[in-house]
């Protein structure tokens, strides 16, 4: 277990978005992952990669937040990507039935690949 | 007269203690010393040690022994007035025939005894006894009982022997009355005369708190020191309880190393009742853990919880209060101490004034001031049985199942308080500790998921004004259990609904994860509420893939 800071950066990848949540996904860090993809889609970005590479661990309100991204994106008919998540966070997504709202990648590049070509 | 004292080769380490209250009476006959009181907790041997002045005196003949319990004493003051001088007057007959069968035999009328006194040529003490007949007689409430208490002193002039008058549990002779309860305070003042004569060291136990308040009436204040009676040394204790199982016949298998001894505090009373526990338990060789199996009767059943209980029907007689009394100790216990007065009304269920006459009940009898774990394990046991309504099996084996994990395996406690990201200190203790125990780092990803959910569950939602999370964790070789304990509004795992991802979203609801997490996590979680507090069990078993090879 890191001892980070939780951040979030972003990049734009033509027209995805990638996040980079870093350090501990709880409250206050996952409103801040809701507020940055937020501002994306405010721009009319529908299609979000979530980097999970940096994230060490989360806690139920961190996965309520993001169920909120999940339905922010779904009420635009948006897709959200999540990668490099460890064994433990994607089990843990497949334990809450979440798994089925994202298309999981192992790594970000194969995200990108995906939403632009429609496979990988 | 105490004859069923134990024998002096196992009085052990009171020497010291012993050698100075039997120069007492040199001493205050110099004015060097004077009376004694005897501080101890309870069990710790204060009746024992004035057992063996008793005996010590009785057969050294220079000074006269007089033990008199109020533990047993009838406090209608005619009553006592009667008992405590024809004790007084058997003992100190059987102390001059060196007979003790005579202060053993109650039942013969001191009549009776005329005949022995007169052989003894004791005129003076057949004066005394019609002295006190004719107060009897004349039905005079006050100079009987200022003729039964100055017997000793009487005895000591006539006869030029000084007189040590031990007077167990002597704070309860506050309690003393005329016709009806309450009815003469003070009567314990009379006291006052007998103790400052220089021919009669007085030495005296009894509570702590109780005696504080009789002592602030001035005339006992005046040549009374206090002698505390401390805890028998580790080695000690494990040597008196080692002769009391070779008494009761039963040996130790040969690992066997008494750690768990440490728990009683170096307290006799406990060690001697606990030999007893494994006797009556027909222990023959007795392993660490027949110890703590005994040590579980012993606490819930056995003489320790009789002894207890005893003492809260000697200051607390309605056992409805009883019962509010238990759950006040409870809440003591499990809080570290008590708060107003306002909020433990709640907590009793009695009304304000009914508690605070509990408390003051608790306070008189030291009980509070008894920070023992074995005490603590006692009322432990009497709240599961009185209040919880659990089976006796299901008390011990709950008291067991305490030391027996602890004594085990490592255990580790943990305090954090209710604010942001203080369970990732949790979560970093669980990472070491499954370090230490060579987990997989996803098995303790999964570990430390489950207790921060527990953990900012408690956050949330308990309301604490305490604002602080208890954790234990007990880890043993094959399970790791994590006990969490917060104080505040209840929380039941019967209050929890499941709802699928999809009626989240379509609810907008799209919290209460957390249990369903820790459900899937852990083997078992359980949910018990103590008094105010919630408590969560969480048992995780520890499989061989989960563990680095």
């Amino acid at each position: 277990m890191k001892t980070v800071q939780f951040s979030v950066t972003s990049r734009l990848v033509g027209d995805a978005a990638v996040i980079y949540p870093k350090g501990y996904l709880n409250n206050l860090s996952g409103e801040s992952l809701v507020k940055e993809c937020g501002i994306y889609i405010g721009k009319g970005i529908t299609k979000i990669v979530v980097n999970f590479s940096e994230t060490d661990l989360i806690n139920s309100i961190g996965i309520s937040l993001l169920l909120q991204i999940i339905e922010d994106l779904k009420n635009i008919k948006g897709t959200i990507c999540c990668t490099n998540m460890s064994k433990f966070l994607q089990d843990t997504f497949e334990m809450l039935g979440l798994i089925q709202y994202m298309v999981v990648f192992p790594v970000e590049s194969d995200a990108l690949q995906y939403l632009k070509v429609g496979k990988v | 007269m105490p004859s069923n004292a134990i024998s002096a080769e196992n009085f052990l380490n009171r020497e010291a203690e012993l050698s100075y209250l039997k120069s007492l009476p040199e001493l205050k006959g110099k004015a060097l010393g004077g009376n004694v009181f005897l501080e101890g907790a309870r069990g710790m041997g204060k009746t024992e040690l004035l057992k063996q002045l008793h005996r010590a005196l009785f057969w050294e003949d220079n000074v006269v022994p007089f033990y008199y319990s109020f533990k047993t004493a009838n406090q209608k003051g005619s009553y006592f007035a009667k008992d405590y001088f024809t004790r007084f007057v058997r003992q100190y007959i059987s102390f001059v025939t060196k007979d003790s069968s005579i202060a053993d035999n109650v039942a013969v009328p001191l009549q009776r005894l005329m005949p022995v006194i007169s052989s003894l040529g004791l005129c003076w003490l057949i004066d005394c006894i019609d002295n006190f007949q004719a107060h009897v007689s004349k039905n005079d409430f006050y100079w009987q009982l200022v003729a039964a208490i100055s017997a000793p002193v009487v005895a000591a002039q006539k006869s030029g022997k000084p007189v040590v008058v031990m007077l167990d549990d002597f704070d309860a002779a506050e309690h003393l009355y005329e016709s009806s309860l309450d009815d003469a305070h003070g009567l314990i003042s009379l006291f006052g005369e007998s103790m400052q004569n220089r021919l009669c060291p007085h030495v005296i136990t009894g509570s702590a708190g109780a005696l504080g308040a009789i002592f602030t009436d001035h005339s006992l204040l005046g040549m009374t020191e206090q002698m505390r009676l401390g805890p028998l040394p580790e080695d000690l204790a494990a040597a008196l309880f080692k002769t009391h199982l070779a008494t009761l016949k039963i040996t130790c298998a040969p690992d066997v190393r008494l750690t768990f001894l440490t728990i009683l505090r170096g307290n006799p009373l406990y060690i001697r009742n606990l030999a007893k526990a494994a006797s009556k338990m027909q222990k023959k060789e007795l392993t660490e853990k027949d110890l703590v199996e005994c040590y579980g009767f012993e606490v819930s059943e056995g003489e320790t919880a009789f002894y207890w209980s005893s003492v809260f029907r000697r200051y607390v007689q309605s056992p409805t209060k009883r019962k509010a009394m238990v759950k006040l100790i409870m809440h003591a216990i499990e809080n570290e101490g008590m708060e107003d007065r306002g909020r433990l009304s709640i907590v009793s269920g009695l009304c304000e004034t009914e508690t605070g006459a509990i408390l003051d009940a608790m306070e008189a009898s030291g009980i509070i001031r008894d920070k023992n774990a074995v005490f603590q394990d006692f009322i432990r046991a009497l709240y599961m049985r009185e209040i919880e309504s659990r089976k006796p099996s299901d008390v011990r084996e709950k008291i067991e199942s305490k030391y027996l994990s602890e004594s085990e395996a490592s255990c580790f406690e943990l305090v954090i308080p209710m604010s942001s990201n203080a369970e990732l200190v949790v979560a970093k203790a669980v990472e070491q500790i499954g370090i230490n125990m060579n987990l997989e780092s996803e098995f303790l990803n999964y570990l430390q998921l489950a207790l921060i959910e527990i953990c900012i569950n408690a956050m949330e939602h308990s309301g604490s004004y305490e604002k602080k999370v208890f954790l234990k964790f007990i880890a043993r070789p094959n399970r790791l259990e994590i006990i969490i304990e917060n104080s505040g509004r209840p929380f039941s795992l019967d209050s929890l609904t499941e709802h699928s991802v999809e009626e989240k979203l379509r609810m907008g609801m799209k919290r209460g994860w957390g249990f369903k997490l820790v459900y899937a996590i852990m083997d078992s979680v359980k949910v018990e509420r103590i008094n105010d507090r919630t408590r969560v069990i969480l048992t995780k078993e520890i499989k061989n893939k989960e563990v680095h090879p």
